[in-house]
């Protein structure tokens, strides 16, 4: 066998198991072990390999963003934002027919704006506007599609944690795959919110009223969101003007969201040690994907396999909309059972040569931004598509009362607008990349 | 048995936690000195208090020395220490639903042999660890600013890739003992926190 053929059976027997249920990082790790073992003719270079790469691969100095980023989502939910977003947006606009869940939505893009992970968004938006939404008689399902939509807000609004492994995997500039993050995640809030209208008007029985709350009130309400707005600015600002790192960026905002939660009375001796395990659990889980995709992708790399495949598709000459088209079809079919990160880890060294090398008539920064937006929103749709979205099942273990399979029906509406969107902003690349010129 | 590893590997992930919050402050203590330094340097303040700017530069107001560095040996350190809590809680990220219709025994063996192979790549990586210290100490090489000798966070690092390590064999002695026995003697979301 050559090279060559190991590594595109590689493939297959790293789906196998996968789908064995073998932890993703532990699977990329063996098959990519296994793989360098094979096409090397012994266990001497990929044991080499291992004595400095898990040390380089943790102490990754732009990697070190991702934790930073995991604790200040946490602060952030200790400091009682998530309370303040949400009361500011209903007293704005809880009144209108649906406007609870559309106020549910607003602080969800709100909370994203501090926060960098989904499940982090779904999980504290969930606790603080569901007992509302069932007070004010909205249905069940609706109301926790509506939360498990909105929490996928917290990484399409930038700071987001995808967005950073994405720009480490191409080598692009993360400030500029923020900035180009804003107007598609405010587009994404905007469909969800539209979606609402469009499901209350078809099934009035699904959502309750409320009466208006006079202006002195809302402007108080809305007073108590600064907090957000200025970790906001800070962070993302910061990081856009050059006053510092990503990385900076991070730690600044960590502090920053700690220092408000304390300020709160949020943060207890408790609530930080259990902040630092929850962080601590998601990172560990994280950093065991990047060092086994790591191995993965090196061994990928000796066997010519993503060149081979880039200039294969490139010789079709195939349209690129179509290349494009059937890879962002296969992140929906695959973030049905995958989670974000795993798909990104597993899949960018593979696609991302492809998509570079097909000519859209643009640069190729443009492109590796265009494609890295497009690709961070299909991977989201999959936190919401049954049978295995994470959001859909945090958000449906706090309404004991719905079944799993309403919330399914009702998500459907918010899977629709994601792909309506998808297709809209693949269609018109100047959406995502007017801002960074 | 279970709550001396449970224990052990808790305290370490709070460990790392706490050195990940060190290192998130020195990096703002960094960033908060490069700004201060640059507005001592700058032509109105030097104009206007030259003296104070002079001292407050003498003082040392400006970017830690080092900090990267720093980061980046401590950052290794912290994650190393949040792998045994992963391993112990079943907290890594799985595809579980092609194997959720399959008998449960059959799924008890299917975890024995994972976690077995868990087991092995956990110590491998950690005996490689322990290579890969031995060699930095050979070479003396030190970090390029602070010149401390890189095999020290090899050292601090490796605590917490033994112990990972010694979590997975205990894991994979459980899932075979369940896998032998068909009881279930952890459950799957012990710790779980989505």
């Amino acid at each position: 066998m050559s090279d060559f053929e190991i590594g595109l059976l590689s493939f297959p027997a790293l789906l196998a198991l996968i789908f064995l249920r073998v932890p993703i990082g532990l699977a990329m790790f063996t098959t990519g072990f296994a793989g360098l073992w094979l096409i090397t003719g012994s266990s001497f270079m990929a044991m080499a390999r291992l004595k400095t790469e898990t040390f380089t691969t943790f102490s990754s100095h732009s990697l070190s963003i991702v934790p930073m980023f995991l604790l200040m989502g946490y602060f952030a939910t200790l400091g009682g934002m998530s309370q303040a977003l949400f009361r500011a947006a209903e007293a704005w606009i809880g009144h209108r027919r649906g406007g609870i869940a559309m106020a549910a939505v607003g602080a969800c893009a709100g909370f994203g704006a501090i926060c960098g992970s989904s499940l982090a968004t779904a999980a504290t938006m969930g606790r603080v506007a569901l007992p509302e939404l069932r007070k004010y008689g909205y249905a069940g399902g609706f109301s926790t599609a509506t939360l498990a939509a909105g929490g996928t807000l917290g990484i399409l609004i930038p700071p987001s944690i995808v967005l950073v492994i994405y720009a480490i995997l191409t080598e692009q500039n993360i400030a500029k795959l923020f900035l180009a993050a804003v107007v598609p995640g405010l587009l994404a809030a905007a469909g969800y919110v539209a979606v609402i209208s469009v499901y209350v008007r078809l099934n009035p029985e699904a959502a309750g009223v409320r009466a208006r709350v006079p202006y002195g009130e809302r402007l108080g309400a809305l007073f108590r969101v600064w907090p957000v707005l200025l970790v906001f600015v800070a962070v993302v600002g910061g990081i856009y003007a050059g006053f510092f790192t990503p990385t900076e960026g991070a730690a600044v905002g960590a502090l920053g969201t700690g220092l408000i939660a304390w300020w709160n009375g949020g943060l207890t001796r408790g609530t930080l040690a259990a902040g630092f395990l929850s962080t601590g659990r998601a990172t560990a889980m994280i950093f065991f994907i990047v060092l086994g995709a790591g191995f993965y992708n090196g061994f990928l790399a000796l066997t010519q396999v993503p060149q081979e495949l880039s200039s294969f598709v490139v010789e079709q000459g195939l349209s690129p909309w179509l290349v494009l088209a059937v890879i962002l079809a296969l992140y929906l079919v695959f973030g049905c059972v995958m989670d974000s990160l795993s798909m990104i880890l597993l899949t960018i060294p593979i696609f991302f040569p492809v998509v570079s090398g097909l000519d859209f008539g643009m640069t190729p920064e443009q492109v590796a931004i265009w494609f890295g937006i497009l690709v961070l929103i299909v991977v989201e749709v999959g936190l919401i598509t049954p049978p295995v979205g994470m959001n859909l099942f945090i958000i449906n273990a706090m309404d004991r009362g719905t079944p799993i399979t309403v919330t399914y029906r009702a998500v459907m509406w918010f899977v629709a607008s994601d792909i309506v969107r998808v297709v809209v902003l693949a269609a018109f690349p100047a959406i995502t990349l007017f801002l960074i010129g | 048995m279970y709550r001396f590893f449970f224990g052990l590997s808790r305290l370490m992930a709070v460990a790392g936690g706490i050195v990940l919050s060190a290192l998130i402050v020195l990096v703002c203590v960094s960033v908060a000195g490069r700004a201060l330094n640059g507005l001592l340097h700058a032509d109105m303040v030097e104009a206007v208090v030259p003296g104070l700017a002079a001292w407050l530069i003498d003082l040392g107001i400006g970017p830690v020395n080092g900090d990267f560095e720093l980061v980046e040996a401590g950052i290794a350190f912290a994650i190393f220490c949040f792998l045994p809590y992963c391993q112990i809680t079943s907290g890594h990220a799985v595809v579980s639903v092609f194997t959720d219709w399959m008998p449960p025994r059959a799924q008890q063996v299917l975890r024995m042999a994972i976690e077995i192979l868990f087991a092995v790549v956990l110590i491998v990586i950690a005996v490689q660890l322990k290579q890969g210290m031995d060699g930095r100490i050979r070479s003396g090489q030190t970090s390029f600013l602070l010149q401390f000798p890189i095999w020290w966070a090899y050292a601090l690092s490796l605590a917490g890739a033994a112990l990972a390590a010694a979590a997975a064999v205990y894991m994979a002695a459980i899932r075979t003992a369940e896998a032998l026995t068909g009881r279930v003697l952890i459950a799957d979301d012990m710790g779980a926190e989505h």
